[in-house]
């Protein structure tokens, strides 16, 4: 009891030393404007934004200082956020994930970055459009792309020769998965043959990448959404077709996120679906040559694109910012805009160069002739129609609907449900939220 | 001696401090949480609507709570009996007067010392589908490769035993306590009159272990369902399929993740009653049965 006592004491005690500190005025006017950034960048990434990024800022900006702070993963940053913004202190700039788009656009909590970059100061029309466009809801842009993914294939390149495949071409569509897999699993070249990471996010790529609606209004592009469509026949098809992988022991399922790398890694399986920012990690940490390839496609299928993911930067307005802030903003997002950064950044991570002057600066050092694997998202991003459904799907309460498919497609590939039964069940629950969400947010 | 403090507003004065935090993070919250259970909260600015039960009547009947429900009984069930068992025997061999036994006590209380989040990574890799040392055996010996990822039941029962595991130190500690209790000479009376040992052990060792077994029975069950949290997050999120969402797990999803403070609060306040009505009928079943010797 005494240590609980004493422990209050201090408690009360720090609280009123903060609470003393607060009231002292902030310094002279001399001191350089401060700007706060929250991120999810964990792990390797915290370096590259750290120190690269943000002490590479504050060198060249010796008026400004960005101070980066970790938050989390995405889903937590978005909510730290969020929590921010009601208590009227959130940081100037905030990472969100494509997910978050819809929340933080009906939050009235942030400020369009074509507010805050004056007209000319970066050249919007030089980035590259299908990345550009996620990120532009009603013809505005409402937050600046920072680092945008696609997702594509990898494979193993040596367990293809073992199976007696062609090591320089990888599978262009279902089918080939099934009829590769197999090869593959009955020479022992793997265990299984495919994996993949990000469950939902799979399935929203399958959606675009066949032009079909995910929401309605558009995938929510064109107004609200109010009802998801991912358990018509088609999203019941794919699922479907993933299901009968694993019955046949072709797909040896992962885990969400990043869980299935190691299965890749360690030539368990012999291909994975996951994002293009893994491909610096995967072939680094890659025992064997690996290839890369677009997302396979379902055959007899409208044409359509892979869609965005990843993350961008919001500016947050909170209780108003001041002229000196908003410019330590723009001339920050200036410098992510710079070419040689864009470029780093690219290499470091594999996040598309979202700029095409990064991209000729990229070309310009070879990177790509060296770095092949580095290039297939973006060459995959850029064909295809442009179309509300291929734009990316925007959903109220999506962090939460994610974590329901997700949820679906477990209950599906453990044959706990059928596919059709567990995608019935998740727009079920979709629906609600929705419903709740625009409710909530009129 | 009896002391006294000299006025009235001392004590209180030197109260303030604990009351003041039990009010600021315990309180507060609660009564908060209460309030906020009967409104939809729109995320941004905290306003919310009154909805009445609206939240409530939804947990109880979506399938989805339902089953978030069952699991965590099961998962309960799992844990506080495997950890009761398990913790009961290795104490018994550990109060065995074995050459190092000083080292075998020190070594066995260590997996309590461990975060939820290291225990959690530590199993994760054990039983990784693809990498794991235990799925790499299991597959050498029964030429299965089980993958919790995807079987839902394998999966329970892994963070089953991961849970029991992180929590066998410290029952352990109060069964190596109580065990020095049992006096050495109702255990000699037993044996001259012919007992064995296993009549000895269910005849004088377990009545006498009795309170001890009834608060660790206790302990474990909150353990089951408050504690578990960090584990859950580390390794399956829940998964496969909502196959291992404890309520916990459910409600920081809702609170944390979603941001849909009332209908969380629903579930606190639901997970609150839940777990008071349990420990409740705990002491009157299991209370009446304990020996306090």
């Amino acid at each position: 009891m005494t240590r609980i006592c004493a422990r209050g004491g201090v408690v009360v005690l720090l609280l009123g030393v903060v609470g003393l500190l607060a009231a002292i005025p902030p310094g002279a006017a001399q001191a350089p404007v401060k700007i706060t950034l929250w991120h999810a960048m964990g792990g390797a990434r915290y370096d590259a934004i750290t120190k690269d990024i943000a002490a590479g800022f504050n060198k060249t900006h010796p008026n400004y200082v960005l101070e980066p702070l970790y938050t989390g993963n995405y889903g937590e940053t978005v909510t730290k956020a969020i929590a921010a913004i009601r208590a009227g202190s959130p940081p100037h700039i905030v990472q969100v994930f494509e997910v978050g788009t819809q929340t933080m656009l009906d939050s009235g909590a942030i400020i369009p970055v074509t507010e805050v970059v004056k007209p000319g100061d970066i050249d919007f029309d030089d980035y590259i459009a299908p990345i550009l466009n996620y990120y532009q809801v009603g013809g505005k842009l409402a937050s600046m792309p920072f680092n945008s993914s696609t997702a594509i294939i990898y494979y193993n390149k040596d367990a293809f020769q073992k199976a007696g495949l062609d090591p320089s071409r990888p599978p262009a569509t279902y089918k080939d998965v099934e009829a590769m897999g197999k090869k593959i699993v009955a020479a022992g070249a793997a265990r299984a043959a495919i994996t993949f990471g990000w469950p939902s996010w799979m399935f929203e790529q399958a959606h675009a990448m066949h032009n079909r609606p995910y929401a309605d209004h558009g995938s929510g592009r064109q107004g609200r959404a109010t009802r998801v469509l991912f358990n018509e026949p088609f999203g019941v098809e794919v699922l479907g077709r993933w299901k009968r992988w694993a019955d046949e022991k072709l797909l040896a399922y992962g885990g969400r996120e990043y869980a299935p790398n190691k299965a890749f890694l360690s030539g368990e399986v012999a291909m994975l679906m996951q994002s293009t920012s893994q491909v610096t990690t995967i072939e680094k940490a890659a025992k064997f040559p690996v290839g890369t390839g677009f997302l396979p496609r379902i055959e007899g299928q409208p044409a359509g694109r892979s869609v965005i993911g990843g993350a961008s930067l919001w500016v947050l307005r909170g209780k108003g910012r001041s002229p000196q802030e908003l410019d330590a903003i723009a001339k920050f997002f200036s410098f992510v805009a710079l070419p040689a950064e864009t470029a780093k950044w690219h290499m470091d991570t594999g996040y598309f160069p979202a700029t095409r002057t990064a991209v000729a600066l990229l070309r310009k050092q070879e990177w790509f002739v060296k770095h092949p694997n580095h290039e297939t998202a973006f060459k995959q991003i850029q064909e295809g129609p442009d179309t509300p459904n291929t734009r990316g799907v925007l959903l109220g309460n999506f962090v939460q609907i994610r974590n329901i498919t997700d949820t679906a497609v477990e209950k599906a590939l453990s044959g706990r449900l059928s596919p059709k039964e567990a995608l019935d069940e998740a727009a079920r629950e979709a629906n609600k939220l929705l419903d709740e969400y625009n409710r909530i947010n009129k | 001696m009896e002391g006294r403090f000299p006025g009235r507003i001392l004590p209180y004065a030197l109260l303030f401090p604990s009351i003041a935090v039990i009010a600021v993070f315990l309180l507060v919250p609660a009564v908060e949480a209460l309030r906020l259970s009967f409104f939809e909260v729109s995320p941004f600015t905290g306003r919310g609507t009154f909805v009445g039960l609206a939240n409530f009547r939804e947990l109880v009947r979506s399938d989805i709570y339902r089953g978030s429900l069952s699991v965590t009984l099961l998962f309960a069930v799992g844990v506080v009996a495997l950890g009761l068992a398990g913790s009961l025997a290795v104490a018994v061999l550990a109060s065995l007067r074995l050459p190092g036994f000083g080292v075998y006590r020190t070594v066995l209380l260590w997996p309590y010392a461990l975060s939820p989040a290291v225990a959690g990574t530590i199993w994760a890799l054990l039983f990784d589908p693809s990498t794991g040392p235990v799925t790499v055996l299991l597959r050498a010996v029964t030429g299965l490769s089980p993958n919790w990822m995807m079987n839902g039941t394998y999966a329970l029962a892994v963070t089953v035993v991961a849970a029991t595991w992180k929590m066998l130190g410290f029952n352990i500690v109060f069964f190596l306590a109580g065990l020095q209790a049992v006096p050495q000479e109702l255990r000699e009376a037993a044996q001259v009159d012919g007992a064995g040992a296993v009549r000895v052990f269910w005849r004088i060792t377990f009545p006498i272990l009795s309170p001890v077994t009834f608060f660790l029975f206790v302990m474990n069950s909150l353990y089951a369902f408050f504690e578990v949290f960090g584990l859950i997050d580390v390794m399956t999120q829940g998964g496969p399929g909502g196959a291992t969402e404890i309520l916990v797990y459910r409600l920081y999803q809702d609170a944390f993740i979603a941001a849909r403070w009332g209908i969380a609060s629903a579930q606190s306040i639901l997970l609150f009653v839940m777990v008071g009505a349990l420990t409740l009928l705990q002491f009157r079943l299991a209370g009446r049965r304990v020996v306090y010797a």
